[in-house]
């Protein structure tokens, strides 16, 4: 739900807003349907699924006055993917004998897959944008994405090169750049959208998260791979002897050498990096979020995002809460039901019931869990964003026309779909 | 007829310029606003999906659109406009219901069915040396999850099984000559692996009390090289996956639902596999002149009783009940014995036997282990 494209309203106003209610009526409804759907038809469902839930956040934000309006279909999107099964398939049958055709490159055959899957991943989520660009309109005018996918799946792939080499820190440029690339593709009608977003602006959230999150476990590591001369020994975690079960231990035999202070700092940086790196993401996020919408603009028009990161994180705090609390009533239905399972000699009907509560009671959790995720996170992190968000110098919006460009074809999400890219449950842009 | 007035925003689609407008239903809707005037026919007339009290109304087909945030005229726009919520096609959704169940099945029949048949169609396709390549990987894999256990190769020893491996496939057409290899480990075990290779475990060897049985395991182990089980395994195993995961897609729990039904059609079609390489055995070991019963034995002998209990996992199990192999292969062998001659002194003379027993001196450390992979156990 990154860079929701803003546009204007009455002539009057020279500021535009942007409004979601947060409400939702009728949204658990697409949730239940879709989600209980999309069980008994294999998935399948998941492409009309998909877009009701786009029509409903997309009609229910209310830009300037006026809602977007999400034209896909579930159609299109299901086709789209079949079309790139039968693109993907060979593809991955091409890798998959690849290892046994040249016995030389067996050794590579899982890292060409991955790095060929991955540019292709990238090509995809480009083409996906566009097919979701180009169902989007708002009074009356499409939005449109143009720029070729492998020119975007090219620089994606050696921005990520490259913030493997820094050891992430050109991780901030590598996501301007792109947020650059994409929004530079972005067209209103005919007038194209701009966006100025640069590395230096995130560079301190992501430093922050960076020092914090990421630091302590890359330094401990390189410590520990240049304590072993970079020849880390293959056991230097074992099974535990002592009781059998697949713990991993450190190998007595490497004790009081470097390698096991070294794997200790490991261990002790990664026990407290992780949580906090989890913790920091929404900031992170939020920060980007409003970095790259300010940068946004449409000729004399521009975008301006008064987004706290605080709003990202009351979502997910919300989200456990409700969990916990779904999770502690399902607790005592299944209470209830223990002590009729270890009844002796149950009756078969009392186990087929009990079987089928516990069916029901393992259905029911599964919709309650996505509608209440649905609801806290998805719902509330589109309205944070859509309702910090103005649209400055809205009157300059008026003068966008209208393309005749053809719309484009729903391939382009089917394969961000077959790759599991993200195509599915992502609802925004 | 009543008539409603309001005022609302007009589009006309070709440029993003909001025009205000006033809208007056009568039997027609008209739009007027400054040089504008538009005369819409009600049958013409769609809702766009809005959240109320905001409207949008469209001209079918038309670029042009009307917004308003009036909830009475909407009503009454609503009474008089019989298609306005009409989607251009209705009732696919038991359509779509119908056609992906029927899909999912067609996909669940074939890989029940079609890939096992395809796979011992495209097994002897395999090139010879795509075949060795596997094999080969898929040892050092093997060899790794059971915890990289060193190789038995006492020369003595060696020679012995060497030569009962030549006697027991003698006059066999084996799709290459197995390898067979022997490593020390605490799992009573033996393991057929594409590329004719088969892997002993040290501990099989020191519960067999005579050369037959053990001779019985390795004929065993042939009989699943001859009939290409290994690489049929393979393929069948990545052709279920594959289609599982396909029909099953991003579904929740997915991943355990492939594992489970993927482990179900393999084992059931690998139940099938290890009786006739059970039959197998049983023939081979009688013709080099041992006694064919003697595999029932060791078999009792390495099952652990809790592991032969039927329950609700029993249609996950890879081999059938020890019990109704062993009754299977005592009945084989009483039928065999009227063609071939009564079961002599046994395949290999007591020294040999010593000698052979001794391939694996004194073991260090025991070592646990699990297994998996593409491979065919006992």
């Amino acid at each position: 739900m990154n860079q929701f494209e803003g546009v204007p309203s009455q002539a009057p106003a020279r500021t535009g807003v942007i409004a979601f209610d947060r409400r939702a009526a009728g949204l658990t409804g697409i949730v239940i349907k879709g989600f209980l759907l999309s069980l008994v038809t294999f998935s399948i469902y998941r492409f009309w699924y998909i877009s009701n839930l786009r029509r409903f956040f997309w009609g229910r934000t209310i830009v300037a006055g006026s809602p977007a309006e999400y034209l896909g279909t579930g159609k299109e999107l299901f086709l789209g993917f079949v079309v790139a099964l039968a693109i993907l398939v060979p593809v991955y049958l091409v890798l998959f004998l690849l290892g046994f055709a040249i016995p030389a490159l067996a050794p590579f055959a899982a890292p060409i897959s991955f790095v060929f899957l991955f540019v292709l991943g990238q090509y995809a989520l480009f083409r996906g944008r566009r097919y979701r660009a180009s169902r989007t309109r708002w009074r009356g005018i499409r939005l449109a994405q143009d720029g070729s996918g492998f020119a975007y799946a090219g620089r994606a792939s050696l921005w990520w090169l490259a913030t493997i080499l820094t050891l992430g820190l050109a991780f901030p440029f590598m996501r301007a750049a792109l947020e650059r690339f994409r929004i530079d593709h972005t067209l209103i009608g005919q007038s194209r959208m701009r966006s100025t977003a640069t590395g230096r602006s995130i560079l301190l959230p992501w430093l922050m998260f960076y020092i914090v999150g990421l630091l302590p476990i890359i330094a401990s590591l390189l410590a520990l791979l240049a304590a072993s001369g970079f020849d880390l020994p293959s056991d230097l975690l074992i099974q535990d002897p002592a009781t059998e079960k697949s713990k991993l231990i450190f190998n007595p035999a490497y004790a009081d050498t470097p390698l096991s202070l070294y794997g200790g700092l490991v261990l002790g940086a990664a026990s407290v990096s992780i949580p906090l790196a989890v913790i920091l993401i929404p900031y992170y996020r939020a920060r980007e979020t409003r970095a790259f919408l300010n940068a946004a603009s449409l000729g004399a028009a521009r975008l301006a995002s008064s987004l706290r990161a605080r709003q990202f994180y009351w979502p997910y705090f919300l989200y456990m809460l409700a969990l916990i609390g779904f999770v502690s009533a399902l607790g005592i239905v299944f209470a209830l039901l223990v002590p009729i399972l270890a009844a002796d000699n149950p009756s078969a009907g009392t186990q087929a019931a009990v079987l089928a509560a516990s069916a029901l009671l393992y259905l029911g959790a599964l919709i309650g869990f996505t509608v209440i995720y649905v609801r806290t996170v998805t719902v509330r992190l589109w309205h944070a964003v859509a309702t910090t968000t103005q649209i400055e110098n809205l009157p300059a919006l008026e003068a966008v026309l209208a393309s005749s460009r053809p719309p484009a074809s729903g391939l382009n999400e089917g394969l961000a779909d077959a790759l599991d890219v993200g195509g599915a449950l992502e609802i925004g842009f | 007829m009543e008539a409603f007035s309001t005022t609302g925003t007009f589009f006309d689609g070709l440029s993003a310029r909001p025009r205000p407008v006033t809208l007056r239903l009568t039997f027609r809707l008209e739009i007027l606003g400054e040089g504008l005037r538009r005369d819409w026919s009600l049958l013409d007339l769609r809702a766009a999906d809005t959240a109320p009290p905001l409207l949008r109304i469209l001209q079918a087909e038309g670029p042009e659109s009307v917004e308003f945030a009036d909830v009475a005229f909407a009503d009454a726009l609503k009474a008089r406009c019989p298609d306005l919520y009409r989607a251009e096609r209705q009732g696919g959704l038991t359509r779509l219901v119908l056609w992906s169940v029927a899909a999912g099945v067609s996909v669940v029949l074939a890989a029940l069915y079609g890939v096992p048949a395809a796979s011992g169609v495209i097994a002897p396709l395999v090139p010879q040396a795509a075949e060795a390549q596997l094999g080969r990987s898929v040892e050092t894999q093997i060899v790794d999850l059971l915890g990289d256990p060193p190789a038995c190769n006492e020369a003595p020893a060696r020679a012995v099984l060497d030569r009962l491996t030549a006697r027991l496939t003698e006059g066999m057409t084996l799709p290459a000559i197995p390898q067979v290899s022997v490593r020390r480990h605490a799992l009573a075990n033996a393991m057929a692996l594409p590329g004719a290779r088969v892997i002993l475990l040290s501990d099989i060897v020191a519960k067999a009390r005579n050369g037959d049985e053990l001779a019985g395991i390795l004929a065993h182990e042939f009989g699943h090289v001859v009939a290409r089980d290994p690489i049929r395994a393979v393929i069948t195993a990545g052709g279920t996956s594959f289609l599982l995961s396909l029909v099953l897609g991003d579904l929740t729990g997915s991943t355990v639902l492939v594992t489970i039904g993927q482990a179900a059609i393999s084992a059931g079609y690998s139940r099938d596999a290890e009786r006739a390489a059970d039959a197998f055995a049983v023939a081979a070991v009688q013709r080099a002149g041992g006694d064919g019963a003697a595999l029932a034995a060791i078999l009792e002998r390495i099952t652990k009783a809790e592991d032969e209990k039927p329950g609700a996992i029993s249609f996950l199990r890879s081999h059938p009940f020890t019990a109704e192999r062993a009754a299977r292969i005592r009945a084989l062998a009483r039928d065999g014995q009227v063609e071939h001659k009564p079961a002599g002194a046994g395949i290999l003379s007591e020294a040999e036997w010593q000698s052979l027993r001794s391939i694996c001196p004194e073991s260090k450390k025991p070592d646990g282990g699990k297994k998996t992979a593409p491979s065919e156990t006992l």
